[in-house]
């Protein structure tokens, strides 16, 4: 369905004649007596409806079935149609014969059964006693006519969007018109009327901005006389009146009659096919512990059975097929349902079902005792599994029925093989050998990004939509987020989350800079202690790096992940300061070493990657390669460590960090390796010559690409920072 | 999305292809090469695709049912036999049933006509089937278009010019209109030899078969995917939005989402996110297939070993019994989660939503979707026992607001009885009896029933009559007030019939 097919805007169009006060002369026996009471009371007279009472009845369930189906311009799935109902009536005063009612607007917010009730009431029954002469459903008819033309609010938002191909917008729209004409010259006149109004109507659209030129109309009109008397109008197809106008005329009789008309109807006009839930267990009222069964039939989009009607399983004459060619004399009895059946396993909310289409549903008989036991059931919460009826064979469940938020789905499920069975297991592929995945640790970063809804009068002064904020977090909480626990030490140690969790947030408080100084003081506590790390030792032989070692790649990963925020906010800074201020340095020389065996690593990222994460890439890469280099036993079990944890003997303990920062060398022997590289490293220095980078570096950094900086101005720095 | 291969067998395949070397090829051979060099582009990139491969003439026969066994289907093009001439139509009506039988009418299919161009004489030709396209009864319908989405390419062993002279170019487009218009024909290039019928499988390849690589990114963590089957672009409204949307090569991933909260979304295809190794930028056809023997298992044990954004992703899913909630293109997004098969294997799996803003319902407009650290209080509760989901629409539907229907008669008498039921335990039973009671004086005045509230009041003022000794004496006050208050509103006076009014209970001095 289009857009803006003639589904989008309906006009209703009610006679308000005096004829209409006329009885249905269907009785409804309101006074139901009870066998103890029946001695001695007369029952009441029953009462009947009038024509009026019928036609609003019956239109305004269509409007129920609509709103409840398409509560917006928009439904779920498929088609988006934004039913607008005018209840346009004719009220006939004898001093202007002219008037009519328009009973709501184009508006969404008048876009409600509460809203036409209220309008209706205020309107009240025809008056019999008003003569007939003076009145006509013509001005109604005008009425219809030009509000089509009126603009609603999707055209607007729509016409809007697209600027200068707004003429994509396209104005149809259909008039369903419930009268009681008078002959079949009489339906012809209205029709020629209608007709004419259009062309009228167009030319003035041409010229104005608020309104819009009617490219298809369709004319519904519903002919409808009291029960036992004959109908002086006869059925007609749909028929083509002008390329603008196309014309049907039904002739019902009041009552049930045209209340399943309509019901057809709106299922024509709105793409809706039925469903009959069968075996419903439900308790009965006086045999509580009995159950019995029930049928409950819902209205829905008709793609809801789109399998059905493709596979030729189930082969309904579309309705609008059916009339028109002409064979509209289908009996009311008929109804074409498709049927499912109730299947016991409840379903769990916490299961993923392969759904292919969802489409919001409407009881037809909505205040009968099944179907309120089954929507009220489905709106507590539960949902139910529907699977086709057969006769043999395994079952087959196609369907399911859920509520969500207070409106009730029908779910399509696909039933079909899948064309994805069988595949590759995640475990074989990229990656899929590594074992040791933070998986806790990002399903808690999940929990931490989950989403949830923002007011949309709510204001950001960043100016961004919440979903783009959304995002932002995102890249603020994975600045530095090693995917393995070998990969990382201060994610493995209690100490340190309480800074971990503070830095990736926007802004921090004074009390969040304390927190995190604090957690810092509290690290150095635990290095003065020589606390054991839980250092991954993977596939290391031997003992592992020494403690202070250690503590050097625990301070070096704590102060790349701080430095990636540290350019937010002042504050953060300030905890990159006291990090940097608090740590023991590794003298020059050990940093250098380090640097020459990651060089080749750094430079094929450096392109990528910004100043900060180059630094923190190349400090995972080398952590890694030490632990290859440096084989050592495997003690890397120790996750949690706290500053309680016994103090290890015979080492003496520093007094103040601050100014205590012995040589790395002094406080142990030199391992084999780090005495073999230091004289390799040196050999080869000699060999060439340094890099002018190096030569010139301050504190072992040099900046590259600086002439970039001075042709382009500052913003270098910027955009190398957000190209990723 | 599955692919049918329907190969011409007819006679006319057999026809010789005039060439300058010294060996002698059919045009049989040129297709079956063109197919070989199809199925080899597929088992090295596209191997999760379902193929079967389909012989016709006037009659046809499957082959090779839906495999992924790409050696078979090169088997059974290695044995093919000649057979009469070529019956498109009663092709294609086996292409119906073998695609239903297997996928249901549901599932989006590829079709890869190979054919020669010369469509067949006489009945059973194209030209015939097009002609008497409209003169057909219900049982005897043309087989385009398939009741599953289709796209149909067709593949002529003949160049274009060769199919200009006759009829066969306009019939095929004819065809390719029929099953909806997306396909393609394609058509060789120059003289008929290998050569250029490597160049034509080389387009339809391009076109159709080059795996979809893309990049998921969480914030600065990402992974190099590629996804399975290709997605589709997809036209939203043919009339306002002609353009089709295109799901983009970067996936980001805006947040998180708990499957309870999701609950089973309707979706619009699905496809398997398989990561990939980086340094694998150039997918050469050619070099690919020779050099990929020795290489891969190092390649893949190399890649194996590093770690994976998507694999930490995919188990924390499944631990968590989440989904993540993934921007394909603006104002289009899917859902990443981990979908296990029936053994142990599982596996990151996208769902795409419909193109929109709002593709569910529930969870409002995705745009309008912020992180749960900017809501004053943690709207999932410090337990995780609240969600903020579903989201409430702004209007209740009908079966959820207690309307007032009274089409049935029955629902006309539910209420009366509801009311005179309440009446019967007054003053117990007050708020109960004017709540009903109100509804009731609501509906009759929109549907101007007022006929009814007349006779509601008679019956109330009979109950009044009917009431024992031993009533409390509020409820004789209570019902002819209310008796009284239904009369003046069925005059239909303005003053006693607002819509918005509500009868109240009479003040008296028992109730209290």
């Amino acid at each position: 369905m289009k857009m803006f097919s003639v589904a989008h805007k309906t006009v209703f169009v009610v006679d308000h004649c005096p004829y209409m006060a006329e009885s249905s002369r269907q009785q409804v026996e309101c006074d139901v007596l009870t066998k103890s009471r029946a001695q001695g009371v007369i029952p009441l007279a029953p009462v009947s409806k009038s024509l009026w009472t019928c036609a609003v009845e019956c239109s305004m369930e269509y409007c129920r079935i609509l709103y409840d189906v398409y509560p917006k311009d928009k439904l779920v799935f498929i088609s988006r149609v934004e039913m607008k109902t005018f209840a346009l009536k004719q009220v006939n005063y004898i001093v202007s014969d002219s008037e009519f009612h328009i009973l709501n607007s184009w508006r969404r917010g008048d876009q409600s059964t509460h809203e036409l009730m209220s309008a209706l009431a205020a309107v009240g029954p025809p008056n019999p006693r008003e003569d007939p002469e003076c009145c006509s459903i013509l001005h109604g008819l005008v009425a219809a006519v030009e509000s089509l033309c009126k603009i609603t609010e999707l055209q607007h938002e729509k016409r809007t969007a697209l600027m200068d191909t707004a003429e994509r917008v396209a104005n149809r729209g259909r008039i369903i018109c419930l009268t009681n004409a008078k002959s079949d010259t009489h339906v012809r006149m209205l029709e020629d009327c209608i007709q004419e109004t259009i062309l009228d109507q167009n030319k003035l659209a041409a010229g104005s901005d608020r309104l819009m030129g009617i490219q298809q109309c369709e004319l519904v009109l519903v002919h409808i006389y009291p029960q036992g008397e004959d109908t002086l109008v006869s059925d007609r197809p749909k028929k083509e009146i002008s390329p603008l106008l196309t014309s049907e005329v039904h002739s019902v009789r009041a009552g049930r009659h045209l209340a399943s008309k309509l019901n057809i109807l709106v299922q024509q006009h709105f793409d809706l096919a039925s469903t009959t839930i069968t075996n419903i267990p439900m308790k009965e009222e006086q045999h509580a512990n009995t159950s019995a069964n029930y049928d409950v039939e819902l209205l829905h989009h008709r793609d809801a059975h789109l399998e059905f009607f493709k596979s030729g399983c189930f082969f309904p004459p579309l309705p609008g097929d059916l009339h028109m060619a002409g064979t509209s004399t289908r009996e009311n009895n008929f109804k074409e349902t498709v049927t499912l059946k109730w299947c016991t396993p409840r379903t769990n909310n916490i299961e993923l079902h392969y759904c292919t289409g969802a489409y919001r549903i409407s009881p037809t008989d909505v205040n009968s005792r099944p179907s309120s036991c089954l929507t009220n059931f489905l709106l507590n919460g539960r949902s139910v599994l529907l699977e086709q009826p057969r006769k043999s064979g395994s079952k087959v469940i196609s369907h399911m029925l859920s509520s969500h938020g207070g409106e009730i789905f029908l779910h399509v499920l696909n039933s079909n093989r899948s064309t994805l069975e069988d595949p590759p297991s995640i475990s074989e592929g990229c990656g899929g050998r590594v074992t040791d995945y933070r998986i806790t640790d990002f399903g808690e970063f999940m929990r931490e990004n989950r989403l949830t809804p923002v007011a949309e009068s709510s204001h950001d002064p960043s100016g961004k939509v919440p979903v783009e904020r959304a995002k932002a977090q995102l890249e603020r909480y994975t600045r530095y987020w090693p995917m393995i626990i070998s990969q990382t030490t201060i994610f493995n140690m209690q100490a340190v989350v309480p800074l971990a969790n503070l830095i990736v947030k926007e802004t921090l408080t004074e009390e969040d800079v304390l927190t995190c100084q604090k957690t810092v003081y509290n690290l150095v506590d635990m290095e003065r202690k020589n606390d054991p790390l839980p250092i991954s030792t993977v596939g290391s032989r031997g003992k592992g790096p020494k403690r202070d070692e250690q503590y050097r790649i625990m301070w070096n990963e704590l102060e790349t992940l701080v430095k990636t925020h540290a350019g937010a906010t002042d504050r953060h800074q300030r905890v990159l300061d006291c990090i940097i201020a608090c740590r023991s340095k590794p003298p020059e020389e050990e940093e250098r070493k380090k640097r020459g065996r990651k060089r080749e690593d750094r430079e094929d990222r450096a392109e990528k990657n910004g100043s900060k994460e180059m630094e923190d890439k190349s400090w995972q890469d080398s952590e890694r390669l030490k632990g290859l280099l440096e084989k050592g036993e495997q003690d890397a079990e120790v996750i949690k460590d706290s500053p309680d944890s016994p103090e290890p003997l015979n080492k003496k303990p520093r007094l103040m960090v601050d100014e205590v920062q012995p040589p790395e060398r002094a406080k142990g022997p030199v391992s084999l390796l780090s005495l073999w590289t230091n004289r390799i490293t040196a050999a080869n220095s000699r060999k060439h010559q340094e890099f002018v980078g190096r030569v010139s570096s301050v504190n072992n950094k040099f900046e590259l690409y600086q002439h970039l900086k001075e042709e382009n101005g500052m913003d270098v720095h910027e955009n190398g920072k957000a190209s990723r | 999305m599955p692919t049918v291969v329907l190969m011409d067998v007819s006679l006319s395949m057999t026809r010789p292809v005039s060439l300058d070397g010294s060996e002698e090829f059919q045009r049989k051979n040129l297709a079956v090469h063109g197919l070989n060099m199809l199925f080899e582009h597929m088992a090295s990139n596209y191997r999760l695709e379902f193929t079967a491969l389909m012989a016709f003439s006037s009659l046809w026969e499957l082959l090779v049912p839906f495999t992924r066994d790409y050696n078979a289907l090169q088997e059974a093009l290695s044995s093919l036999e000649d057979y009469d001439k070529t019956c498109i139509e009663a092709a294609l009506n086996g292409v119906n049933n073998v695609v239903q039988q297997e996928w249901g009418s549901g599932c989006p299919c590829q079709v890869v006509l190979v054919t020669d161009g010369s469509l067949g004489i006489g009945k059973g030709s194209l030209r015939h089937s097009l002609q008497t396209l409209k003169h057909r009864g219900e049982d005897k319908k043309f087989p385009l278009p398939f009741p599953f989405p289709t796209k149909l390419y067709i593949l002529c062993i003949a160049n274009s010019e060769e199919l200009q002279m006759t009829d066969a170019m306009d019939n095929l487009e004819h065809l390719l209109c029929l099953s909806g218009g997306d396909g393609q024909i394609f058509t060789m290039e120059g003289p008929l030899c290998m050569k250029s019928v490597q160049t034509m499988f080389g387009r339809l390849i391009d076109h159709a078969y080059s795996p979809f690589h893309a990049v998921l990114h969480c914030g600065n963590l990402s992974s190099d995917v590629q996804v399975f089957p290709r997605p589709e672009p997809m036209v939203v409204d043919e009339e306002v939005e002609p353009m089709p949307r295109a799901v983009s090569t970067d996936l980001e991933i805006v947040g998180f989402i708990e499957i309870a909260d999701i609950s089973s979304p309707p979706v619009i295809s699905r496809h398997l996110v398989l990561p990939i190794a980086v340094n694998k930028d150039v997918d050469e056809v050619g070099a690919a297939a020779t050099d990929e023997l020795e290489d891969e298992p190092s390649a893949t044990q190399m890649a194996g070993k590093s770690p994976n954004f998507c694999v930490l992703l995919h188990g924390s899913l499944k631990v968590e019994g989440m989904v993540a909630l993934v921007q394909l293109g603006p104002e289009w997004y899917g859902m990443l989660y981990s979908q296990a098969d029936s053994k142990k294997k599982s596996n990151l799996m996208m769902s795409l939503f419909e193109p929109g803003s709002e593709p569910l319902p529930w969870l409002g407009k995705i745009t309008y979707l912020g992180p749960v650290s900017e809501a004053a209080e943690n709207p999932y509760g410090e337990d995780d026992s609240k969600s903020p989901f579903p989201v409430q629409p702004p209007a209740k539907r009908s079966y959820a607001q207690n309307v007032t229907v009274w089409i049935k008669a029955s629902g006309l008498q539910a209420d009366v009885q509801k009311i005179l039921r309440n009446a019967r335990k007054l003053p117990d039973k007050t708020q109960t009896f004017y709540k009903e009671l109100n509804r009731m004086r609501k509906a009759a005045l929109a549907f101007g029933f007022l006929e009814l509230l007349k006779g509601v009041a008679d019956l109330l003022e009979r109950e009044c009559t009917l009431l024992p000794d031993s009533a409390h004496p509020d409820a004789a006050f209570q019902l002819s007030h209310a008796a009284q208050q239904l009369k003046l509103a069925s005059t239909g006076d303005s003053q006693y019939a607002d819509f918005d009014h509500n009868i109240a209970p009479m003040h008296t001095d028992f109730s209290s």
